[in-house]
């Protein structure tokens, strides 16, 4: 963050600072209590030590109760429909925000100052009717991941081009070994990340851009030659070994394939860099390490996609919105994301971190979260389908995409298929925000 | 003729109440306000939203029968629901069969008879999430059976089962079965129990062979529990969910969806009017399954 930046941060905070002090419910009601949820899945005791304690002793008008539940998501879904939840709502993505917006269960957020705290192009994807419902927290990226001792071992070179990429995988596979540890045994949507990535890899983003907004058809030329390179790739056996591998195969198995240098390359998001750091190296077992480079593109040029693994809202029923917003407030603040992207590995939010405190976290992803913010930051960035595609089009994709791996249907028509869907859902108004480029 | 006094009348009357009125109510009024409250009033409201557009968070929008008329041109609930007529094909015949044998054989055997049956049943009261689990394994092919019969240098065991569109449904199937049909052995085992040893020892002296016992005494001493048994498994196959859900999450490409995995679906992506339109739409076929029931019983059927 330049100093420019980190200004505005402070101004912001500080302006919501005010705001909040100034809220007659404060004055009244002293350190009230907020109530959040925290998914059992994503290392409670850390965010309880690094975020709610910390808080605690930090706030000055609220305290936070935290509780954990077992699908957090789920129970926040059934909670909201009882007119119940916790105070500070938290979804999976602009999507699921979007649904919740759309069902008025949430306050609306611009009185309290974020929209200068944040970044342009992330606040616009919390934005549903003009008004900003949700703070997009967990920025995500897709790059291409792969073993790197490996490599050097065979000679081969990280590919920088969409061609390159499909001709490494042939010449690895030729040298009996799988290039790509990809698998869906356990999450079936992991099918969007292939997709996502080749349509704005294959394509360009520029491409996808127009699409999501409506100036060009999913089943445009453009599109249909990037599926069927997937589509060739997935035919080819380079997935996991074969088609069927790729169906039945875990995240596990697939991540200590690439380890061991059985597999060679990976197509994942930042979230699997916890995962790579103990499938590499003693811990491992192995005497292989592990590198990154950005997803290949057919212009060669690097670009990252942006995804959102969560954001954060304050519910409709809270009594204490301005002590709701302090706890959101004081969750975006650069010192307490770094912190819980250092201790718990939580992926921080759009938001520049500070240089410092950073010490645990591995090089390779502090370097791929800092080209991600300086691309971001420049316009210069790709569409995840599950933060910029309407939910219901999303799932065409996901689940559609492998009747064209199976032969039964054919990229132009599963492209159609999505533009049919995507047309309803536009309709519908389900459509979401788009930043302008 | 002699008039009952209103003293006497008002006081058979509050007998008459509490005896064959009011004391039955009061017993069952626990569990009917039980029942009131997590069966009757979600099923109502269920129908309900079977007829509005709803996201399952805010307000539900009236839209009539709409949803049943997507329900009749989704290409997704024809697929679903052939592969639930297959699956209850499946599951009224082979572990029909295995039961049935297996408790022919076992029906005589005195000595471990008890291991034996314990040993045959114990997978019924395993979750289905470990069993689930366990065969998932087991059917791996670089890993499980497949790659043990591949050593022994058999042919066609180098594919994922569960991954391939032509045996993923009946993979499942497989794996359900394996913790099911030795439920209904045991079933099939304590009905030929009730069978009277006369029959076998008459139709013995007859000269009739072990096929023959089995088919003529047997099968119709059982027939109450056999024909209670299908009608129910045709009834949990239009239900069946865990088993498919946990292998194979309907894929690939949809090749073993079920109705419920589409409820499922379209309860986590925002589409809960919808989905209770397709969850109604099960409770019918059930409830059609279970109604042919009650009409053999009145044709006499002694079920």
């Amino acid at each position: 963050m330049n100093k420019q930046n980190r200004w505005m941060v402070a101004l912001a905070l500080a302006a919501a600072g005010i705001g909040l002090a100034t809220n007659p419910l404060i004055a009244q009601s002293g350190k009230a209590e907020v109530t959040i949820w925290l998914d059992q899945n994503g290392d409670p005791a850390c965010q309880t030590k690094n975020f709610v304690d910390a808080f605690n002793r930090e706030g000055k008008l609220a305290t936070i109760k935290a509780s954990i539940r077992k699908n957090s998501w789920d129970a926040t879904k059934i909670a909201l429909a009882a007119g119940a939840g916790p105070d500070i709502v938290t979804t999976p993505g602009p999507g699921f925000l979007g649904e919740v917006a759309k069902a008025g269960q949430l306050l609306p957020l611009d009185e309290f100052g974020w929209t200068k705290a944040l970044a342009p192009w992330a606040l616009s994807l919390g934005n549903f009717d003009g008004k900003l419902y949700g703070l997009p927290n967990e920025v995500e990226t897709l790059v291409l991941y792969y073993n790197k001792t490996l490599f050097a071992k065979q000679g081969w070179k990280a590919p920088r081009t969409m061609d390159e990429l499909v001709s490494l995988a042939a010449t690895i596979k030729a040298a009996g070994l799988i290039p790509f540890a990809h698998a869906n045994a356990e999450w079936k949507p992991a099918n969007e990340w292939f997709v996502g990535e080749f349509l704005n890899h294959g394509a360009g983003s520029q491409a996808v851009y127009e699409a999501l907004t409506g100036k060009r058809r999913w089943d445009d030329p453009s599109f249909v030659k990037a599926i069927e390179t997937l589509d060739k790739l997935q035919k080819d056996g380079t997935f996991m070994g074969g088609l069927d591998r790729y169906y039945t195969s875990t995240f596990v198995q697939a991540i200590t394939a690439l380890g061991d240098g059985k597999a060679a390359m990976k197509i994942e998001g930042t979230w699997v860099v916890r995962d790579l750091v103990k499938s590499f190296g003693a811990k491992a077992k192995n005497t292989n390490d592990w590198d990154w480079v950005p997803m290949p593109a057919s212009d060669g040029k690097a670009s990252f996609n942006i995804g959102i693994g969560s954001t954060a809202s304050i519910n409709k029923n809270t009594k204490n919105p301005a002590a709701a917003a302090e706890v959101l407030n004081y969750m975006f603040q650069p010192k307490v994301q770094a912190r819980m992207l250092n201790e718990c590995g939580t992926v921080p939010g759009p938001i520049s971190l500070p240089k410092t405190g950073l010490g645990k976290v591995d090089k390779r992803l502090q370097a791929i979260l800092a080209q991600l913010d300086k691309a971001a930051r420049a316009n210069s960035y790709g569409y995840t389908t599950w933060t910029f595609f309407p939910p219901k089009t999303e799932q065409v994709l996901i689940k559609e995409i492998e009747k064209v791996w199976n032969g039964s249907m054919t990229a132009k028509e599963y492209l159609g298929e999505i533009q049919k869907q995507f047309d309803l859902d536009t309709a519908a108004g389900s459509g979401l925000p788009i930043p302008k480029r | 003729m002699q008039l009952s006094s209103p003293t006497v009348a008002t006081s058979k009357h509050r007998r008459f109440l509490t005896r064959r009125s009011v004391v039955p109510w009061l017993f069952i009024l626990p569990v009917l306000t039980l029942h009131l409250a997590v069966v009757a009033g979600p099923a109502v409201s269920a129908f309900y939203y079977s007829l509005t557009e709803w996201n399952g968070l805010g307000p539900a929008r009236f839209i009539g029968l709409e949803n049943f008329a997507h329900i009749l041109a989704d290409r997704q609930y024809a697929t679903a629901l052939g592969n639930n007529l297959r699956w209850m094909v499946f599951f009224m015949t082979v572990p029909f069969a295995l039961a049935l044998v297996s408790a022919a054989a076992l029906a005589p055997v005195k000595r471990g008879a008890m291991f034996l049956r314990t040993a045959l049943f114990l997978p019924y009261v395993l979750p289905s999430v470990v069993i689930a689990n366990v065969w998932r394994y087991l059917l791996a092919p670089d890993a499980g059976i497949p790659a043990a019969l591949r050593g022994l240098g058999l042919p066609g065991f180098d594919v994922a089962l569960l991954g391939q569109s032509s045996t993923a449904l009946w993979c499942a199937a497989f794996v359900d079965n394996w913790h099911f049909w030795g439920f209904l052995m045991v079933l099939f085992l304590t009905a030929m129990q009730g069978v009277p040893s006369e029959l076998y020892e008459a139709v013995r002296l007859d000269g009739a062979t072990r096929a023959q016992e089995f088919w003529y005494v047997t099968i119709p001493g059982i027939m109450p529990t056999l024909v209670f048994m299908l009608v129910i498994t045709a009834s949990w196959s239009v239900l069946t969910f865990d088993y498919i859900w946990l292998l194979t999450q309907g894929g690939p490409a949809g090749s073993s969806e079920v109705l419920s995995t589409l409820v499922f679906d379209s309860f986590n992506h925002f589409e809960a009017g919808y989905a209770a339109a397709l969850g109604l739409s099960m409770s019918l076929l059930a409830l059609l399954i279970l109604s042919m029931f009650a009409v053999l019983r009145r044709r006499g059927w002694e079920l």
